[in-house]
């Protein structure tokens, strides 16, 4: 059979019937200049992405740049060129040296304990055990809500007074005095690792269990037949296959935990004092608190460095160990 | 057919007239703030009242919590969607001029309007041009459990006094309630720095705002106290740090504080949640030797330079100051009136109400000063580092003085 796009259409012989005893794949439309390739048209249907990206990616970053090398008034209009004032200003401020330490410290922690204990969750749900559908459904609970409105739950479940947590704690007689979680700063610092954790922990889980469903059985009966432990299986076969998909979403963690707005605002608004401030919680201090947008885009730009440097570092991993999405 | 033709005509008639009135409508959207006690539905019923007298406004009241409004209004500012007017602290007023964005809004009165305000409370005036019209205005109070001491502490001395007695942390009451946790502004610090007759600034002679003073002995004396009640005493709630103001009030409510200070609007929550025990309202105590004298609080609408809408936003100001919309805002915030048609109204004649007015000639309000949001956070990251004994009341104050001259440039 012929198909015909036109007078002078391509022709392309699907069923190999009439005359035709191969494949004729033949002409191709001539339809306006434009759409003489398959590229051209792709990159038309992608323009309206792209102009998305450029309006709100691409500007914004550039924006910010230049706002950090300018003095800026309060609308965060470019006033006049400032070299490195706004670098200078923060770099000689104790606070922000300590909160930038504060940050990694925040990341690391919270990135580690999503990671370890998501791997566990998900090495139980791969297990086949029965239930193990509504165990899946309730590990996705804490992802599926909002994270405002469970950094709003949690802030009510650490109220000394009236909270869920100290009372629990109370009747059931593990501590008869618990402590004020949001008063101090340490004890402030974990209650706020904490609640990331607990928001972060099903995306890793569900990651991960992903992961792991991709891994051929077969692997494991083999390692059997060699006399492999449990622990030797998870060592020799589970963890180098799951390598880039650790890689990637650990790499997920980081940018997002790194930026982790909601959580530490809602509970502590930074406090006590700013000993829970985060460089994000600060730039957004800096900028719609005290409206100065030169320092606070400094700031963004040294968390866009540091960003940069660990997705890069991770990339290079990735890439090194043959991985390819 | 023909009757079809006739149905399609009719639906087609209402839906162009419908869009026709609807693109006829201009749209007037205020930021409105979410006061203690003011119920949703005041803001719902106001924007459907107004809406039926004006058919030719489509109002749009935008509600925020009060502690996220500044905020939320900065980044409607910053992104050049201010909305046509907004409720706002007084004390941002100086940063909005700052932005060059605000309207004089004395233009856009009524003289009816105008002439109803009380002059005392435009505290809006800057330059002798009114920008913001007062909304609300009020001093602060000291709440007490009136079944718990004979009568109200005049100075901070005898309420200390008063709550070694009655403090009993064992069956969850406290004696003093204080605050520890941002929220909005640093009202407790400034209960006690204005009672031992300090303020935050030196006032030059010209008007203007000179060094912080808040390390002075006034400053110092204030600071040392409320650190001796957290920390020496321990007659407040544990944990300060945690607590916002707004946690507090539920404390007091909930039975478990003597003493708290705060604004009209608990006296209402305390009606309206049906508190069981005996409570009363005094003046804000004092330093034993030092005048009296209360926090005023006063808050202003203000109207935008960009709003094309300035007549429409007029209609609504006059609409919500009309007496009976004025008279259930006040009385659900529980702030006196700032009309002088509700003055004698019989609701604002209970002793509630007396005290907030009796206060107000002693009385301090905010610096109104650009950098004021800045200053407040350092203010009170320092009364915190005290609180946590990272530092000495007189050091906490000396680094905020310090921080506060350096970013002012002085």
């Amino acid at each position: 059979m012929n198909v015909y796009l036109g007078g002078c259409a391509p022709q392309i012989n699907i069923l190999g019937v009439g005359n035709s005893t191969t494949m004729e794949v033949i002409k191709v439309a001539r339809p306006g200049k434009f759409w003489k390739t398959e590229s051209a048209l792709a990159y038309f249907l992608l323009l309206p992405a792209l102009v998305f990206l450029i309006l709100f990616m691409f500007y914004p970053i550039v924006y910010v740049f230049f706002m950090s090398f300018f003095k800026v008034n309060k609308l965060a209009e470019l006033v006049s060129f400032s070299g490195l004032d706004n670098y200078r200003y923060m770099f000689a401020k104790p606070e922000f040296w300590q909160i930038i330490v504060r940050s990694c410290v925040w990341t690391a922690l919270a990135v580690a304990a999503k990671t370890v204990i998501g791997l566990i969750i998900a090495l139980l749900l791969n297990v086949d055990f029965r239930g193990r559908k509504i165990a899946r459904t309730l590990t996705i609970i804490p992802w599926a809500s909002s994270v405002p409105i469970s950094a709003m739950i949690w802030q009510w479940t650490y109220n000394s007074d009236f909270g869920l947590l100290n009372y629990t704690l109370q009747k059931l007689g593990i501590m008869s005095n618990p402590p004020i979680w949001l008063a101090y700063p340490r004890s402030a610092f974990f209650a706020c690792l904490w609640v990331d954790i607990w928001c972060g922990i099903p995306f890793m889980a569900l990651v991960f269990l992903a992961g792991l469903q991709a891994i051929p059985q077969e692997l494991y009966e083999a390692a059997e037949v060699d006399g492999a432990g449990s622990l030797a299986k998870f060592r020799s076969v589970t963890l180098p296959l799951l390598s880039g998909v650790l890689t990637i979403a650990t790499l997920l963690s980081i940018l997002w935990t790194f930026n982790d707005f909601n959580v530490i605002y809602i509970l502590t608004t930074g406090g006590p004092g700013t000993s829970t401030d985060i460089l994000i919680t600060y730039i957004y201090k800096y900028a719609f608190q005290y409206l100065r947008f030169g320092p606070a885009a400094a700031m963004a730009v040294i968390t866009f460095a540091i960003l940069l440097t660990v997705s890069i570092i991770y990339a290079r991993n990735y890439f090194r160990g043959g991985e390819v999405l | 057919m023909k009757r079809r033709l006739l149905l399609v005509s009719v639906i087609l008639v209402l839906v162009l007239g419908l869009s026709v009135s609807a693109l006829a409508q201009k749209k007037v959207s205020v930021l409105w703030m979410e006061y203690d006690g003011l119920t949703p539905d005041y803001a719902l019923n106001l924007e459907k009242a107004f809406e039926e007298a004006h058919p030719e406004i489509d109002l749009n009241i935008i509600s925020t919590p009060w502690d996220e409004g500044h905020d939320r209004l900065i980044t409607f500012i910053a992104g050049g969607q201010p909305p046509d007017l907004a409720v706002i602290g007084t004390r941002w007023l100086l940063e909005l001029l700052d932005m060059d964005v605000v309207e004089p809004i004395e233009d856009w009165l009524s003289e009816d309007l105008i002439n109803n305000i009380d002059p005392a409370l435009m505290e809006g005036k800057i330059g002798g041009v009114l920008y913001g019209l007062p909304v609300a205005a009020g001093t602060r109070l000291l709440y007490y459990r009136s079944d718990l001491v004979d009568k109200a502490p005049e100075t901070y001395e005898e309420m200390l006094e008063m709550a070694l007695k009655i403090h009993n942390p064992d069956q969850k009451f406290h004696a003093v309630g204080m605050s520890g946790q941002k929220y909005v502004e640093l009202t407790e610090h400034a209960y006690y720095l204005f009672g031992n007759d300090g303020y935050y600034f030196e006032m030059l002679p010209d008007g203007t705002y000179g060094k912080c003073t808040v390390n002075d002995e006034a400053g110092i004396g204030a600071m040392t106290f409320m650190n001796d009640l957290v920390n020496t005493h321990k007659v407040t709630q544990p944990g300060v740090t945690a607590y916002r103001r707004d946690e507090l009030q539920d404390l007091f409510i909930a039975g478990n504080l003597g003493f708290f200070m705060s604004g009209g609007f608990t006296a209402t929550m305390l009606e309206q949640r049906g508190a069981t025990f005996e409570w009363d309202v005094a003046p804000i105590p004092h330093f034993e030797g030092k005048p009296q004298s209360s926090l005023i609080v006063t808050d202003s609408i203000v109207l935008f330079k960009d709003s094309k809408v300035k007549e429409e936003a007029s209609k609504f100001l006059d609409f919500f100051y009309s007496d009976p919309w004025r008279l259930e805002f006040d009385k659900l915030i529980g702030f006196p009136p700032v009309t002088k048609s509700l003055a004698d109204d019989p609701h604002f004649q209970t002793p509630v109400y007396q005290v907030l007015i009796e206060q107000i000639p002693g009385s301090k309000g905010w610096p109104l000063i650009a950098e004021w949001p800045e200053c407040n956070d350092i203010i009170w990251d320092n009364i915190v580092a005290a609180f946590l004994e990272q530092k000495t009341p007189e050091q906490a104050m000396n680094d905020a003085a310090q921080e506060i001259d350096s970013i002012r440039g002085m």
